[in-house]
């Protein structure tokens, strides 16, 4: 074989795969680092739990992600104003099969108000986070981080313990005080890189057909800005050159992902502005994307992988529509979308009645009954209501749908 | 020093030099500064993504400008007037020098806090409430947050769960979030390690540096517990 | 026992110009080249013009060809890898094979001079978003080069003549996140050349030119960056982009007008990124086969630059062209001279050493 000039048509007749170059030095891996430390007895690394999946990062190495036995570091904006984010999380680990913890030994990352206010400094924050991670590793379950800020923070603690000795001593003074090992997980790792590892798990037990429905994604940007290396990129999804948790995970369940030319603008959440300065995350969220979205890909849903931007994308909409504006479209997360496909209920699991843009026109495209389902949601409040049940409780909501066989790890 | 001050630089005139120099110096000062500023070539990237410079009159490029070349007297404009706008996204770590505009106001912001200049105190008017959550709950945001009168933008869904909110909450099937005042349940313990994280590294005397009525009420949610699990206050 | 042969390593501007330099000076010259012709990447490439007095890439670089491979003292081997090396100074023995069916020779050879060179960045590996393996018409310098030449500039979407295009420079270079720290010196010139190239065969589109920093040293201020701007009406804006996105049957470019302060966004039908230089794969095999040192980006390094620009880690081997680092065509050539000479003076050294002399 020999190596000829390039053929005379130049870029037209080329075809375009982005290959890394096997031979090319990879940036530094954090990861290293934070072994070499536990070889110097500086802290104690948490070993992601076997049977794992080996997902593509940004960098050209592979992320492990762990299946099961994990621990659910859960998100405040979630849990306390979009429950369905949460419990669709933990619903797709149920009917999975695979074995979760939801801890109440856990507290924010704090992220969110350290963004915010600045009323914090690195050392506390590097405190909580620890704190959070010792908690996690007596329980023996792995970290898996549902909120992207808390995701995209803890990488940021991670690199500044590793880098500053003092800031370490610090901390691990702080968790002797308390009486906890100092620990840091292997990998740092987001629920949405879970769903990616699962995505065709969940596509093989969808109920729902969802060719029909058209989806814009939102990336978040503590998921991919804050610390980049280690998010994941898929040759085979925007030709590995954006990150591709959501939009793999819509594509895998079949629907038709479409782009729109403000894909990687903030969606205006701002941390202080949702919550004292709404006039600039409302603007932001529809001028920038809920119209550009509207305009340009005409989507059925808004999917998205982050406490924040569910909020600020659904909650800005309403009062943009006394400007007129185009708004419209319903917003969650690619947890709920993904359990809505496995027929997960749209009330006592994905708790939709939570959200503000209509949902129900997406659910009567899937062909959901969303009004049998409110009914029967409606008669669990008046049965709480009426004292005879105090909570809906999992075994309620497991008891819908068989769950399958636990998952084939190959 | 600015050889000629722009007449927005004259808003801060009376203040003197070596206190905007001593500001200037211990944002410097911060550990993480020398990774968050390297240099700038102004090419603008940083600009190009971020969400508050299509909104406000900012620039994180002027902020990395600003502080490469130690323009102390625009420096503390900018300490005043425009950190508070920053999104804190962060798609200004795109910067191809490495730097990070964000992280560089990160730290300018933890020192008008802790320095308690006004223009921190106003842009955290409002923002107490939350301050008081995170630090004395464990969980930043609660669902009683969510109030018709306070979220009059979000439509009608803020007063139906608003007004349904207990009963919304039972019908969780996750057991931890049957809560309404925190996000989900924080154990007793948890909390108690997290009240002495924020003493043991200097949270409360930041608090106390913006916002004293609310230094206090934390200091009285905190002690009772701590005095419940054993732990003394050490003033 | 000392050689009389310097071995050339690559067929490229560089490595010509040093084979023909050595043979000038009497020594006798093995060329290898991996590839099947000689003229390196401005052949391989399809270069259009070179960027310094826009003659025509190809036919200066085959005129040098030939003046190599019809010198008496030159033998010629195409097709050919370096794929061992030992010895010293003066007493070289380097083992070859055939790319096509592996068989093997070794060159005896008392110095050698590396010309392996450069290849292009490659923009899937940019910090910021520029869809080259998403959008057909965002191209590279390299693409532009090959469209320049066949004299067929259109947009590789619809195949019809672009109104706007631009140049989004440093690309790949000048980026700590990359690990590309270096400038690559001539994307500056090259962007420029092809934007007044863009401009005679394509007179009715607009050409923009996002820049940091305008690196247009000494005659290509006057003889390229003036005529761009003043006779061909290239307009240059001080600010770079982050991202590029389909809109519509557009390209989206979002940047900074940096003199205005204000985030932009402006609709191209094309996009041309102007790449980098990095060490070509045969740089990195070689250097690792002849035992040099490579700086921290891989190009060979050269201990003290300034006062012997060609000069290895190892006695007995020089560097010529971008194989040393970025250079321009200019200074490839030069170091090629510089290289011939110091090689042929070590060989006529070591044999003199050798007979007692």
């Amino acid at each position: 074989m020999s190596i000829h000039a390039k053929q005379a048509e130049g870029p037209l007749g080329k075809e375009r795969v982005f290959k890394r170059d096997p031979d090319l030095p990879l940036s530094e891996d954090i990861r290293d680092l934070v072994f070499e430390l536990e070889a110097e007895g500086e802290w104690i690394v948490q070993r992601v739990p076997e049977p794992y999946v080996e997902v593509p990062r940004k960098d050209g190495r592979a992320k492990k992600v762990p299946l099961q036995h994990t621990w659910h570091h859960k998100s405040c904006g979630q849990c306390g104003h979009i429950p369905g984010y949460s419990t669709a999380i933990f619903w797709l680990h149920r009917k999975l099969g695979l074995e979760y913890d939801d801890p109440k030994d856990q507290t924010s990352c704090t992220g969110w108000n350290y963004y915010a206010s600045a009323t914090s400094n690195a050392a506390a924050q590097a405190a909580v986070a620890v704190r959070n991670f010792a908690a996690a590793y007596v329980t023996g379950f792995f970290p898996l981080i549902h909120c992207g800020t808390s995701y995209g923070h803890y990488k940021e603690v991670r690199e500044e313990l590793v880098k500053h000795p003092e800031l370490r001593a610090q901390v691990r003074e702080i968790m002797a005080k308390l009486g906890k090992p100092l620990v840091m997980p292997e990998e740092i790792v987001h629920y949405s890189e879970w769903v990616y590892a699962v995505r065709h798990e969940i596509a093989a037990r969808k109920v729902y057909d969802c060719r029909e429905i058209v989806v814009t994604v939102h990336p978040a940007c503590h998921y991919y800005k804050l610390v980049q290396g280690d998010a994941i990129y898929d040759p085979d999804i925007y030709g590995g050159q954006r990150t591709a948790v959501v939009t793999a995970v819509a594509k895998a369940l079949g629907a038709q992902v479409k782009d729109y030319s403000t894909w990687f603008d903030c969606c205006g959440f701002g941390f202080r502005h949702i919550l004292v300065q709404r006039d600039f995350t409302r603007s932001f969220a529809v001028n920038r994307k809920i119209e550009t979205m509207l305009e340009e890909a005409k989507p059925d849903v808004v999917l998205t992988h982050d406490t924040g931007c569910v909020t600020t994308l659904d909650k800005s909409q309403f009062a943009a529509q006394v400007h007129n504006k185009k708004v419209g479209v319903p917003v969650m997360s690619e947890a709920q979308f993904a359990a809505l496909a496995m027929g997960a209920h749209p009330y006592r699991v994905c708790q939709l009645h939570w959200h503000a843009a209509d949902y129900r026109p997406l659910l009567e495209k899937m062909g959901i009954d969303w009004k049998e389902k409110w009914q029967e949601f409606e008669e669990d409040l008046e049965r709480i209501r009426r004292g005879e049940k105090d909570y809906l409780t999992w075994e309620d909501v497991d008891a819908e749908i068989p769950a399958r066989h636990f998952l084939q790890v190959s | 020093m600015a050889l000629h001050a722009p007449p927005k630089l004259e808003r801060y005139a009376d203040i003197p030099y070596e206190e905007k120099e001593r500001l200037f110096q211990e944002v410097k000062a911060d550990p993480r500064f020398p990774d968050y500023l390297y240099g700038c070539y102004e090419c603008g990237i940083c600009v190009a993504a971020c969400p508050s410079a299509r909104f406000y009159d900012f620039s994180p490029r002027k902020i990395a400008q600003t502080l490469a070349r130690e323009d102390v007297e625009l420096f503390f404009y900018q300490l005043n007037e425009d950190v508070w706008n920053c999104s804190q996204c962060f798609s200004c770590n795109r910067c191809p020098r490495g730097n990070s505009p964000g992280g560089l106001i990160t730290i300018m912001r933890e020192v008008a806090v802790r320095n308690g200049l006004r223009s921190a105190k106003e842009a955290l008017e409002g923002y107490s409430r939350v301050i008081y959550k995170i630090m004395a709950t464990g969980t930043q945001v609660s669902p009683d947050m969510i109030q018709a009168d306070a979220f009059p933008d979000w439509g009608p869904v803020a007063k139906e769960t608003a007004d349904n909110l207990e009963l919304w909450r039972k019908a969780l099937p996750p057991e931890t979030m049957h809560t309404t005042s925190t996000a989900w349940e924080v154990s007793e313990q948890t909390l108690t390690e997290l009240y002495l994280i924020w003493h043991m590294t200097g949270v409360m005397d930041m608090i106390k540096e913006v916002d004293e009525g609310l230094h206090m009420i934390l200091l009285d949610v905190m002690e009772e517990l701590l005095e419940e699990r054993g732990y003394a206050l050490a003033e | 026992m000392a050689s009389d042969v310097v071995l050339v390593i690559g067929g490229g501007p560089a490595g010509l110009e040093a084979a023909r330099g050595a043979a000038d000076l009497g020594a006798k010259v093995v060329l290898v080249e991996e590839r099947d012709h000689l003229g390196g990447t401005p052949v391989f490439e399809r270069y259009a013009a070179l960027t310094h007095g826009f003659q025509d890439a190809e036919e200066v670089m085959n005129r040098l060809a030939q003046e190599v491979t019809t010198h008496p003292n030159v033998q010629v081997k195409l097709s050919t890898r370096v794929v061992g090396c030992t010895g010293s100074k003066g007493d070289f023995h380097v083992t070859l094979t055939k790319v096509s069916d592996g068989a093997s020779e070794t060159v005896h050879a008392g110095a050698i001079i590396v010309a392996t060179g450069f290849q292009h960045f490659d923009p899937g590996r940019e910090t910021q978003v520029y869809g080259y393996y998403e959008y057909p018409d965002v191209i590279t310098l390299a693409d532009a080069e090959a469209m320049l030449k066949a004299r067929k500039f259109v947009r590789p979407s619809t195949g019809l003549p672009p109104e706007r295009v631009c140049f989004i420079q440093c690309v790949g270079s000048r980026d700590r996140q990359i690990g590309n720290e270096y400038c690559s010196k001539v994307c500056c010139g090259i962007a420029s050349k092809q934007a007044i190239e863009i401009r005679q065969q394509v007179p009715n589109c607009k050409v923009y030119i996002f820049y940091i920093d305008m690196r247009m040293y000494g005659y290509w201020e006057n003889e390229i960056y003036w005529p761009a701007q003043e006779q061909y009406k290239v307009n240059y804006i001080k600010g770079i982009a982050t991202e590029i996105i389909q809109k519509g049957d557009k390209l989206l470019v979002r940047g900074e007008d940096t003199t205005l302060g204000r985030p932009m966004e402006v609709l191209m039908d094309m996009v041309i990124l102007s790449v980098g230089m990095e060490p070509s794969k045969g740089t990195r095999e070689v250097a690792r086969i002849l035992g040099l040192k490579q700086n921290k980006y891989g190009f060979i390094e050269v201990p003290h630059e300034g006062v012997d620009p060609v000069a290895t880690s190892v006695p007995g081997i020089f560097v010529a062209g971008a194989a040393a680092g970025p250079k321009d065509l200019d200074d490839s050539m030069s170091m090629a001279g510089a290289a011939a000479m110091k090689a042929v003076a070590a060989i006529r050294r070591a044999i003199a050493v050798a007979s007692g002399g």
